[in-house]
């Protein structure tokens, strides 16, 4: 089934069924929240485990948040980490000591209490891992050393190192408090929705594996983030989550009233949505851009100046034109403009054939009889997979390899299945290429992103794979690291922007756009939230009348 | 007779283990596995010794042979272990996806049969030729709509414009018709085709001949005397069609997002979720030998010259 064929039939199907009747007409001036109501929300893909770290999966994310609270809340819009379980927080000097002070009467909804011993207990967990019960360490949580009780309402944190991203670590999906039953259980276990039992404003009702999901609302819920306009219960009753794949049947479910949100809207049907006075929401994930990266372990790529030729053999702009929408901006450099650290480097970026053509036979690389470029009898051909979870990616790798070969470099674009993927993109030799990008509202995800012990994105020797000859690039480490260490706000940002220079005059990256979550809603579904990278916050969502 | 069956049960054994060594092969053959893709993501940014400390835990790297031997084992003791990508137990995912596929397979298939009789029955019956070949030609156009095509295009049309049935929250048996429907057509194609070549054949045979000399119309020829013989060749049609089956569910639970084993073989798959897709094929390699039996046990039953090679039994 390929998507063009599918992209075809919907096209046949949508001019088949068209003229939907208007359903939901825009809600008049509705300014009060009204209380009730169950909101259908159709997510693309099952959700898989549920232990909080494995949140960045979105639709473990979008789950997670309704039923757990965080100890600090980021707000979306400054990205300043504001109250929310911890009341008060102090932070030594060295960023190596965090003491946080716990709101009192805060319950799981088992109704064991949320105390510092609890969120000691769940920090251990996800800052040291459980091998006993295959819990992984989460990524958020950076140089973790113990923690201590200090009295039931106090807790403190110590690391191995200093850590000034651990506090924006505590606001995130990933670091959703979960009771002691929940910890108590194996790895395996967690996909069981109706065991991960959290302090949220919603509690899992009951579930059909693989399909359904209910949530409803916790009567007695009162101690959401202290700065939000709505205390208090959640204003619906509950939500119903269904998994529906088909991208066509989500969207024309949502305008024929059978679904109030969905999650996962292809840049291309979003004019269908609009059209119809339904809302599109694009909230940005605030992270590393999507991006093409190189693996400069392969021989290929090694030299500079044929990573340089690539970044401006790469029309970023016809990239965005052609396959997405206004909700896609073009990267301007290699985090997105609303993220932290934020520079903007796009003069660097620019798109310039000519000047690739010029770098690519500077480094040696003459263009042979087959329009192919050749260097000492071999030829310029990359590889790529595609990343199933980024949007359009096939048709983005397609287009860039379109570009690439104006300037006599062939980019084979693989398919393949999950295995082959994680085997062969451990092999800088097997995948020089390769496409990625990373939500987190901190710049400790420019460090997640390209550290050796992070996700290692440029495969360098000690990192993920035991593949790598010898690449390794100690300048950009150290700036890494710096940034994972320094306290000085100020210092940090600075270094951000160093590393941002970086990584686009070394040409390890080529930024492309910045990667929102795409959602649709019925204009009668009011005050949907989404915490700092694009995940949807239910708290203060109502139902209008309609 | 028991003789014979006792052979039958031996021969499905050995089926049922034959499925289940060569899944396990093939999955050990293909790059990667279900640890590595679930551990290596880089959602979960581990580091290359969290992501071994995690296989070590799963043994994952222990030897083939003692991975094999300890799978079969508690397969024996009706243990299936944990889904890797969904972290449940493989039971319990089963439970939850096999209700919807049972319904759909069996709707999806007494479906088909009946549009398969109708179109046979309605092209060697009708007095128009023209007629005759626009219904004999139904079978190709059958067989070459594209599945999820048809379910998007029923969706479209029965539930988003003329609102009959809801795709999302529908009821019990309302969310079955379309996708019923849906997986019927492809199905329908070879067992209509099937019927109307045979029926084609019989009608030549020479007791058609003596059949009509004695003055019966063509109804009586067909129902009395051609159908029974029709149904030998298509009731093995049948049988094999049940991987068909399978794979049309993929395509229908996706595309209407149901709740089935085709869904959950897709998912596995992906993931090389191993322990779920052993379980499948276990599973399904039981169906396949159940149904060819029960196809094989039918035969006798039907014509009576096969009754004498199985009645031999002491």
């Amino acid at each position: 089934m390929t998507t063009k064929l599918k992209r075809f039939a919907l096209t046949l199907a949508t001019l088949a069924a068209t003229g939907l009747p208007h359903v939901g007409a825009r809600a008049e001036g509705a300014t009060e929240p009204v209380k009730g109501g169950t909101l259908v929300y159709l997510e693309q893909q099952a959700h898989t485990n549920l232990y909080p770290p494995a949140g960045g999966f979105y639709p473990n994310g979008g789950i997670l948040n309704q039923i757990t609270d965080k100890l600090t809340y980021q707000n979306p819009k400054t990205l300043e980490i504001e109250p929310w379980i911890a009341e008060s927080w102090t932070v030594n000097a060295a960023a190596t000591e965090y003491t946080f002070k716990i709101r009192p009467g805060v319950t799981f909804s088992d109704g064991t209490p949320l105390d510092a011993a609890a969120v000691a207990k769940n920090y251990d967990v996800f800052g040291l891992g459980n091998k006993a019960l295959k819990h992984p360490v989460s990524e958020v949580i950076n140089n973790y050393e113990r923690s201590e009780v200090i009295d039931p309402l106090t807790v403190k944190f110590y690391f191995k190192k200093p850590s000034p991203g651990f506090l924006q670590g505590t606001s995130v999906i990933g670091s959703g408090l979960v009771a002691a039953s929940t910890l108590a259980l194996p790895f395996e276990e967690l996909g069981d929705a109706t065991r991960i039992i959290g302090s949220g404003p919603f509690v899992v009702e009951s579930e059909t594996i693989g399909k359904e999901l209910s949530l409803k609302a916790r009567e007695e819920y009162n101690w959401g983030p202290v700065k939000l306009a709505h205390q208090g219960r959640a204003y619906l009753d509950g939500i119903t989550y269904i998994v529906t794949g088909e991208d066509s049947v989500r969207i024309g479910a949502l305008l024929a009233g059978q679904a109030d949100f969905i999650r996962q809207v292809q840049a291309y049907d979003e004019s269908q949505v609009e059209a119809q006075d339904y809302q599109i929401y694009a909230p940005s994930t605030r992270g590393v851009n999507n991006s093409v990266v190189f693996r400069p372990d392969n021989p290929l790529v090694a030299d500079v100046k044929v990573r340089q030729a690539l970044l401006h053999a790469t029309d970023a702009k016809e990239i965005v034109t052609t396959l997405f929408s206004a909700n896609y901006p073009q990267a301007t450099s290699i985090i997105a403009s609303s993220a932290l650290g934020y520079k903007d480097i796009s003069a660097k970026l620019a798109f310039d054939p000519e000047k690739a053509k010029a770098l690519l036979s500077e480094a040696g690389w003459s263009v042979g009889s087959n329009g192919l470029r050749q260097k000492d009898g071999k030829e310029l051909v990359l590889t790529a997979y595609e990343s199933l979870p980024q949007p359009q990616n096939k048709e983005t790798l397609q287009l860039v390899a379109q570009q690439w070969g104006k300037v006599g470099v062939k980019l084979n674009v693989l398919a393949g299945d999950s295995g082959s993927r994680t085997v062969d993109d451990l092999d800088p030799l097997k995948t020089p290429v390769s496409p990625a990008m990373v939500g987190r509202a901190d710049p400790d995800v420019i460090k997640s992103q390209y550290y050796p012990k992070n996700r290692d994105v440029l495969r360098q020797k000690g990192g993920l794979s035991d593949k790598v000859q010898s690449f390794v690039d100690d300048k950009l480490n150290g700036l890494l690291e710096a940034l994972a260490s320094e306290p000085d706000r100020a210092k940090r940002l600075a270094i951000a922007g160093e590393i941002q220079d970086y990584v686009v005059d070394q040409a390890y990256a080529i930024p492309i756009f910045e990667e929102p979550q795409a959602y649709a809603g019925a204009p009668y579904v009011q005050g949907v939230a989404f915490e700092a990278v694009g995940r949807p916050s239910f708290y203060s969502t109502w139902l209008a009348e309609h | 007779m028991s003789a014979y069956l006792l052979n039958r049960v031996g021969q499905a054994l050995f089926v049922l283990w034959a499925a289940f060594t060569i899944s396990f092969v093939l999955l050990q053959a293909m790059p990667g596995d279900a640890i590595l893709i679930k551990f290596q993501n880089p959602d979960l940014g581990l580091t290359a010794q969290q992501v071994a400390e995690i296989r070590s835990s799963y043994a994952a790297d222990s030897p083939v042979l003692v991975q094999y031997v300890q799978t079969i084992g508690k397969f024996l003791t009706g243990n299936f272990g944990y889904s890797v990508q969904a972290g449940v137990p493989v039971s319990t995912l089963l439970a939850a996806h096999l209700p919807a596929t049972l319904k759909l397979a069996t709707l999806g298939f007494l479906l088909a049969s009946v549009l398969a009789v109708v179109i046979a029955f309605l092209s060697s019956l009708t007095p128009f030729t023209w007629l005759r070949g626009a219904l004999q030609s139904v079978p190709s156009l059958f067989i070459s709509i594209p599945t999820f095509w048809l379910g998007i295009m029923l969706i479209q049309i029965f539930s988003f414009r003329l609102k009959l049935v809801p795709v999302i929250n529908p009821g019990p048996w309302q969310e079955l018709i379309l996708p019923v429907v849906t997986l019927a057509v492809p199905i329908s194609a070879p067992l209509a085709q099937v019927l109307v070549r045979t029926i084609d054949e019989v009608m030549t045979r020479p007791f058609v001949g003596v059949a009509r000399a004695k003055g019966a119309n063509r109804h009586w020829i067909l129902w009395r005397h051609v159908a029974k013989n029709a149904l030998l060749p298509t009731l093995t049609i049948a049988g094999v069609l049940f991987g068909e089956l399978i794979a049309g569910a993929v395509v229908t639970e996706t595309v209407f997002g149901l709740n089935g084993i085709g869904g959950l073989t897709e998912r596995a798959v992906g993931s090389q979720d191993a322990a779920v897709l052993q379980a499948i094929v276990v599973l399904s390699a039981l169906a396949f030998v159940i149904i060819n039996l029960a196809v094989d046990l039918l035969y006798p039953v039907l014509d009576p010259r096969l009754r004498t090679k199985v009645g031999v039994a002491a």
